[in-house]
């Protein structure tokens, strides 16, 4: 009752004083010049009044200007910030008098640290940075921009945030990213954070064109790109990644990855701002895989039977020939498909405001053109945003935030398919030449294996489609619109009462076509797939917070929220077999249809609740619970609860230490706990029939379960489990952030460790007993340990020159504890035979399985009985056993063959700024550890392309000349023995057992450390004076740089980085055929005004 | 303060009534839109006849074929399984197959759907395709869960290859008698059936060859009353006069074609080339199906591939034949003593494959030679039959490709139902080593030739 009177007081108050108002005459004009401590001066920073709405940002000259309007000027005493990201923010008192000038000059010291500075921490939530006691690592945008790749956002944070692995799929234009925050700890579905823009759950999905959407098909198709990539980074002001379980419990059981929030530029009041950024960038290739220019096509020292090619791929797909002639024409098969690639990026965008509308937008445009030759290596994408704010009363703040997508993809086909481009490219005999892919005379495709093909075989497989004939065939495209939208409304009825609401949107529809041409080796009767995709989600985000102030030393922040999210998927699928006319690629132009649909809803409503205590100015306390419920829980398990609490500590200001100054001028101590949860895979709970089966024998040939229009169904090979319920992961983190001699160096240290158990994992089920394949249930463990530390100096801030660097590093290792009784789990679909993903109890996520030829030490007994200890004598464990034959011996074990998973990550950046306009700045990244099976290697091996292959012209002993870099040791009846010895010898070997033909895949397992030159720029501001003389903006910043200009790696392959298998696939570190990570060169100009 | 509670109030009921009640439950939110539940007896028939096509013409037939040396494997993974490099990898998917949806799990389903419309004729029939599906699991993997399958048992044991023959004799003959029955709610799958359109005829006289096939299987560790029995059941089985062969019948559309088409044409050509033995041998007898094998090509005549007939996309395998038939009678005949009726049934097996002049005057082991010659021959692209009788008999007298090695004579079980199933031990060794119960030595000799040879 009592604040309903001080209400009306006020209300009334107001009331008077906007009647006073309106007697005045004219408002108040407010300027004056922000400068550093250094003299310079800082453009960008916020000048404003708190509390009232009104202010601007401050010019390249640093100077601000504005004005209050003069019904809002009554002679009262106002506060004056000026803020701006990585100095104090300050304030002083004004008196806003009618009429008056009121000038006012900001002197900011620099506060690198950034402590005062506001981290969005989910949900609506936000604190700031000194408060932090979780791990929340912030990128700001001039990162994405510099970074080396900056077409894909998720691309461009590799190297930006300890523990955040970034692998990007592969150079191609268009090709995904995937991201893995401290380590894996699903074991089913994907290891992706969950994306937030502006507030809004966003799809980051990566579905590859093939019926089931999985990644398997990425293994043999094209790239695809993750849906993320859809956000053009231009608009991005800054991301903030969640890390730990209690960053991210506000999210529950959407959380368990992490959580990366976006958040978008914004206009602010102020003079209308211009921009306009124009980047050009050319990528190229390094083609480093040796191939041998000396023996040409055929078996055994002969060349192919003559005649051959005049029946389809009848010539030998080997290149085991004869020693060519000198003067032989040879080709350079792996430089030839490569040219300089070319992406240009522009962008334009408008911002302002006044003291109650703001706005911003923006217009991209952005064009790749890969570094395959040909035009059928692309990726464009076009985007708008308009972004809003007004203030509808001094209570209530209205928003709306708009962005359309257009993008667009030509592909071409990579990794496991005889359509393939390096698949073709590196396989081909030195001495035959790919160029004239087309018959001069007939017009028809031909190939290595099929060179004299006539137009009779217009249907006929090449063998391996001609990489001239792939990369001409515009037959891969994706065309996607999108809207990411949302309506938002801020409400602060009472100065300690605030609600926010958020009404998001995301919509898109992606038109997928993958066709093979006639011809094609893949299909040669040709076949056109469509795929469509349309998904759409909704979330509404309700949020109430209240402030109080218990005492002086004690304020405490409120917040219950209400969150509603709805996804709906929706595909469908369909395969047109058989072209009958050669073109146009499209479904009515084929003979037979296997339709596919999928499509499927899921709800949450959660309800979540938070309060944060802030003590003594130096203990911060966050309590959170979040309580959520699931559509795809299990009906038992509807609801499941995910409590959170941190503490930071800063006791430097225990100490008395407050000006950040002095050897230890900052110091905080972090504790905290969350828990966060991953929901089971959509209707895992139901138990249903399979539709559409197929019996299949693993080499693609396969029948439908429906066969002369007769209908069949069969029980689903994956078991329904109505008790399904969320994976939970509880995780704890210590740290500690510290600063040095007066804030010129900084130090965080962070130590976790988390722990998911009833984590979700398709086991398999003994098929004899229950008649299922698998089931997905809750039961297994995983762990994951880990450090992260960042270093930041600064030893020169001076006017002229300053320079800083940091180093980061991080280590986490994960380890899977159980499988619900089983030793391991493979990914069936994620693989080559001999090289499978999966779980494995003892080893981290996403081992590779495969078998190993027989070592001595590991106990093992010869199918003739012979047991290898006993033969192998004092040899050490692990000597590779060489029987009497002088060869070594499959061991049929299927076993771990390699962890794709680094040891420890570390990147290093530095930034020399000088004579105010120019500016030097460096990143380099390096994983060590993280091995990669080289199938790309093996199949090379066999083909005889590989110049490891010229070993053909002597002999070969193990241990003694041949792979003592892997089989440094020998033992067994046979070593010491010449293995081969004649050309025949080798081939033997090479497309048997020692290739990728063969059952031992651990011997192309290599090492994937690396370390990279992701980025080396110059930037160069030219003076404002200079570019208003000349172009009429007000500042110009020219930049070139190189992208991962070196790479230091013993990785016998294309690229260590790179990742066969996409974005969502568990099993990382798969190599065959793919296409390779690019370089780059940049010169980029941005026009401001 | 009253409007500012009831606007809170009012923001918040809002969010409130998006969530109703069933806001987790309603509609597609727990209803699977992609996937039936229910089924009925002809869908769960057909589930299961496309895998029997596919499991008999699939990999399981090609690496058998070419272990017999029907075939020769070159390129990519089928040069090593030439070369017997095997794993669990290699075999993974074929014996789960045989078990899971349109396999036993969904035969046993229409076999209790068949009884709860108290169809026998269509019991009958499931349980003549359980047989298929079981004795082709038994022949290329040996001890098999069988009598303890889809019981949700933990570790269920497995019954040892000989008891599953047994178990399927008594499950044919049961069989048998249900289709014989006639009762008026018998309806039977129809034109579900592609093969026989429901005769119940044609199913009994399969059912009476699968019989004697698996009576022949049992023959090395049992002898003389194995083929006596196998004797018996032929002379009820298919003939061509009784019953038609049991084939494929593909409508050449997608994902219903000949799976060799799909293999050998589409997916991985050169993979297989033709296997110098078998072409050899029927230049050599001049046997006029060569052609109708092999695409043949240059002078001297040398098998360049399948024929372009065999592998059109609407070409149908046999599966179980009248020719298969005959020759089993033959030989059972011929060892059971019968010289004679070994010889008219092996010239009524010839006069079916184009050859109506009959052979006169063998016996003995020259007789057997012959029928068994015969019969490799014959067992063209039906692997499994080809290598069941090799390791049988030793003949004909293979050369393993593997020096020292021998023909395999089993595929590894799944790595997936291994690491399920404690009763299976670790791939190559036990009863998942190279043998099974059906071939005890592989190295015996048999009465046409001397032991299996080893690797030259």
């Amino acid at each position: 009752m009592r604040s309903l009177l001080k209400r009306t007081l006020s209300v009334t108050a107001a009331l008077a004083m906007v009647a006073s108002a309106a007697i005045a005459q004219s408002g108040a004009t407010v300027s004056g010049r922000v400068t550093s401590s250094t003299g310079a001066p800082i453009a960008g920073a916020s000048v404003f009044i708190s509390g009232m709405n009104i202010g601007t940002q401050t010019g390249d000259d640093g100077r601000y200007t504005f004005t209050v309007g003069a019904a809002r000027v009554t002679g009262q005493p106002a506060t004056l910030t000026a803020r701006v990201i990585g100095y104090t923010a300050q304030n002083t008192l004004i008196t806003l008098t009618s009429g008056a000038t009121i000038t006012h000059d900001f002197v900011l010291a620099v506060n690198p640290l950034k402590l005062g500075e506001v981290v969005v921490t989910g949900a609506g939530t936000s604190t700031t940075r000194e408060r932090l006691a979780t791990t929340i690592n912030t990128v700001d945008s001039s990162v994405i921009t510099r970074s080396a790749n900056p077409q894909n956002m998720v691309s461009a944070l590799a190297g930006a945030a300890p523990n955040v692995e970034i692998r990007t799929q592969s150079g191609d234009p268009g090709s995904s990213a995937s991201i893995k925050i401290r380590g894996a700890s699903s074991l089913s579905g994907t290891n992706q954070p969950l994306f937030v823009v502006d507030g809004q759950p966003i799809d980051n999905s990566t579905e590859a064109t093939s019926p089931d959407g999985v990644a398997n098909a990425a293994l043999s198709s094209t790239v695809t790109q993750n849906r993320a990539a859809d956000i053009n980074p231009n608009d991005i002001e800054s991301i903030e990644i969640l890390k730990g379980s209690a960053a991210s419990a506000i999210y529950g059981a959407r959380a368990s990855n992490g959580v990366v929030m976006i958040t978008t530029k914004r206009g602010r009041s102020g003079p209308t701002k211009y921009s306009v950024t124009s980047t050009n960038t050319f990528d190229n290739v390094q083609t480093n895989i040796p191939l041998q220019r000396t023996y040409g096509q055929g078996s055994h020292g002969a060349p192919p039977t003559p005649g051959c090619g005049v029946a389809s791929a009848s010539c030998t797909s080997l290149s085991w020939g004869p020693l060519l002639p000198a003067g032989t024409k040879t080709y350079d098969h792996e430089g030839e498909i490569f040219d300089t690639g070319l992406t240009s990026d522009n962008n334009l965008s408008l911002s302002g405001g006044n003291d109650r509308t703001t706005f911003y937008v923006s217009g991209g445009l952005t064009s790749q053109n890969g570094v395959v030759v040909g035009p059928n290596n692309k990726y464009n994408r076009a985007s708008i945003r308009l972004k809003g704010t007004q203030q509808v009363s001094s209570e209530l703040n209205i928003g709306g935030n708009i962005s359309y997508i257009d993008s667009r993809g030509r592909y071409i086909e990579k990794g496991s398919t005889t359509s393939g481009l390096l698949l073709g490219a590196l396989r081909t005999p030195p001495d035959y030449n790919n160029v004239p892919y087309l018959d001069p005379v007939s017009g028809v495709p031909v190939s290595y294996r099929f060179p004299h093909a006539t137009t009779a075989a217009a249907r006929d497989s090449r063998g391996y489609d001609n990489p001239f004939f792939t990369l001409n065939n515009p037959a891969n495209r994706s065309e996607l619109g999108r809207s990411i939208s949302n309506v938002n409304a801020d409400w602060n009825p009472l100065s300690w009462l605030e609600v926010k609401y958020t009404l998001g949107g995301d919509y898109y529809s992606d038109w997928r076509l993958q066709a093979t041409p006639l011809t094609g080796s893949t299909e040669p009767d040709g076949q056109v797939i469509r795929n469509d995709f349309n998904n759409l989600e909704i979330d509404h985000n309700l949020l109430v917070t209240a402030k109080k102030s218990f005492s002086d030393n004690l304020d405490g922040t409120f917040t219950v929220g209400q969150n509603l999210n709805s996804r709906r998927v929706r595909e469908v699928y369909i395969l047109g077999l058989t072209l009958n006319a050669p073109q146009p690629y499209s479904l009515n132009n084929t003979i037979g249809f296997t339709p596919f649909e999928n499509r499927s809803l899921a709800h949450v409503e959660a309800y979540f609740g938070q309060a944060e205590f802030d003590a003594y100015n130096q203990f911060y306390l966050t309590l959170g619970l979040r309580n959520d419920g699931f559509s795809t829980f299990g009906a038992s398990n509807r609801r499941a609860n995910y409590p959170k609490a941190s503490l930071a500590w800063n006791f430097t200001n225990a100490l008395g230490i407050t000006d950040q100054k002095g050897m230890l001028s900052y110091g905080k101590l972090r504790l905290a706990y969350g828990e966060t949860g991953k929901e089971p895979p959509i209707y895992a709970a139901v138990d249903a029939l399979g539709a559409g089966a197929t019996f299949s024998s693993g080499f693609g040939d396969a029948l439908n379960v429906n066969q002369s229009g007769q209908g069949g169904l069969t029980t689903d090979l994956q078991k329904g489990n109505p008790s399904l319920k969320p994976e939970r992961q509880k995780e704890s983190e210590v740290g500690l952030d510290l600063g040095f001699f007066d804030q010129k160096a900084d130090l965080g240290m962070t130590y976790y460790s988390k722990k998911s158990t009833d984590v979700i994992i398709a086991v398999p089920q003994n098929a004899a007993s229950t008649g299922s394949q698998t089931a997905f249930l809750n039961g297994a463990a995983v762990t994951n340990k880990g450090f992260e530390a960042a270093l930041n100096v600064r030893p020169y801030t001076t006017k002229d020159l300053s320079w800083d660097f940091g180093i980061q590093f991080a280590k986490n290792k994960g380890r899977v504890l159980n499988l619900l009784g089983a030793e391991f789990v493979p990914y069936n679909v994620e693989g080559f035979n001999g090289s499978i993903g999966s779980s494995t109890v003892g080893y981290a996520p996403g081992v590779i399985r495969g078998s190993d030829f027989v070592r001595c030490g590991r106990g093992l007994t010869l199918e003739d009985g012979r047991d290898v200890d006993a033969l192998c004598g004092n040899a050490p464990k692990g000597a590779l056993f060489i029987d009497s034959d002088g060869l070594p011996v499959d061991d049929p074990t299927d076993r771990v063959i390699a962890d794709p998973n680094p040891k420890w990550t570390m990147s290093y950046t530095t930034s020399i700024s000088f004579a105010t306009s120019f500016r030097l700045s460096a990143l380099v990244d390096m994983r060590h550890g993280g091995q990669v099976w080289d199938g790309t290697r093996g199949a090379l091996y066999r083909f005889g392309t590989h110049a490891a292959t010229l070993v053909r012209a002597g002999t070969g002993t193990f241990g003694k000349d041949f792979y003592t870099d892997i089989y440094p040791i020998v033992a067994g009846p046979g070593a010491g023995q010449v293995a081969f010895s004649s050309i025949s010898d080798w081939q033997s070997w090479f497309t048997s057992q020692g290739g990728s033909a063969g059952t031992t895949q651990q011997q192309f397992v290599e090492s994937g450390s690396f370390a990279k030159l992701r980025e080396l720029s110059l930037t160069y501001t030219v003076p404002p004076q200079l570019v208003k003389n000349f172009v009429g903006f007000s500042s110009a910043d020219i930049r070139i740089a190189g992208r991962n200009l070196h790479t230091w790696t013993n990785y016998k392959g294309l690229d260590p980085e790179s990742n066969l298998a996409g974005a969502e696939s568990l099993t990382q570190g798969i190599d065959f055929f793919n296409n390779p990570q690019t370089r780059s060169f940049v010169l980029s100009v941005s026009l401001n005004r | 303060m009253k409007s500012y509670l009831k606007g809170l109030l009012t923001v918040t009921l809002l969010g409130s009534a998006v969530a109703c009640g069933n806001f987790l439950t309603a509609g597609e939110t727990s209803t699977d839109p992609n996937r039936p539940v229910v089924a009925g007896t002809p869908q769960y028939f057909v589930g299961v006849q496309s895998n029997i096509w596919a499991s008999y013409t699939g990999d399981m037939s090609r690496v058998t074929g070419m272990w017999a040396q029907h075939f020769t494997g070159v390129l990519q993974q089928y040069g090593a399984t030439n070369l017997y490099q095997i794993n669990e990898q290699t075999t993974n998917g074929a014996e789960v197959q045989l078990f899971l949806g349109g396999g036993l799990v969904d035969a046993r389903k229409e076999q209790a759907s068949a009884i709860a419309a108290n169809d026998t004729l269509f019991l009958g029939i499931a349980q003549v395709q359980e047989a298929m599906l079981m004795g082709l699991a038994a022949d290329v993997f040996g001890n098999i869960t069988y009598t303890h399958a889809l019981k949700n048992e933990v570790n269920p044991p497995l019954d040892p290859q000989l008891a599953v023959y047994d178990s399927l004799q008594v499950l044919l003959s049961k069989a048998i008698v249900n289709m014989g029955a006639s009762s008026s709610s018998n309806v039977g799958p129809g034109d579900a059936d592609l093969v026989y359109g429901g005769d119940a005829a044609s199913w009994i006289a399969l059912a009476h060859t699968l019989k004697a096939r698996f009576y022949m299987h049992t023959a090395e560790a049992r002898g003389g009353p194995a083929y006596a029995s196998a004797l018996t059941e032929a002379q009820l089985g298919i003939t061509g006069s009784r019953g038609a062969d049991y084939t494929t019948n593909f409508s050449g559309n997608p994902g219903e074609q000949n799976m060799w088409y799909q293999f050998d044409v589409v997916q991985r050509a050169g993979y297989l080339t033709p296997g110098h033995f078998l072409d050899s041998l029927m230049a050599a007898r001049g046997d006029p199906r060569r052609s109708d094998y092999f695409a043949l090509a240059g002078a001297p005549p040398a098998a360049t591939d399948i024929s372009d007939a065999r592998l059109a996309p609407k070409y149908n395998n046999a599966i179980v034949s009248a020719v298969e038939n005959l020759l089993i009678w033959a030989e059972a005949a011929q060892r059971g003593g019968n010289n004679a009726l070994g010889l008219t049934q092996l010239n009524a097996a010839r006069a079916l494959t184009g050859r109506s002049t009959p052979l006169v005057g063998l016996t003995g082991n020259a007789l057997l030679t012959e029928i068994l010659t015969e019969k490799y021959i014959s067992d063209f692209q039906l692997g499994v039959e080809a290598w069941k009788d090799y390791k049988r008999t030793c003949f004909p007298n293979l050369t393993p490709t593997v020096s020292g090695g021998a023909i395999p004579g089993r595929w590894f079980y799944d790595a997936g139902e291994r690491q399920t199933n404690t009763n299976i031990p670790a791939a190559g060794t036990g009863i998942n080593g190279y043998r099974t119960e059906s071939d005890p030595q592989n190295a015996t000799a048999d009465g046409v030739g001397g032991a299996c040879k080893a690797g030259a």
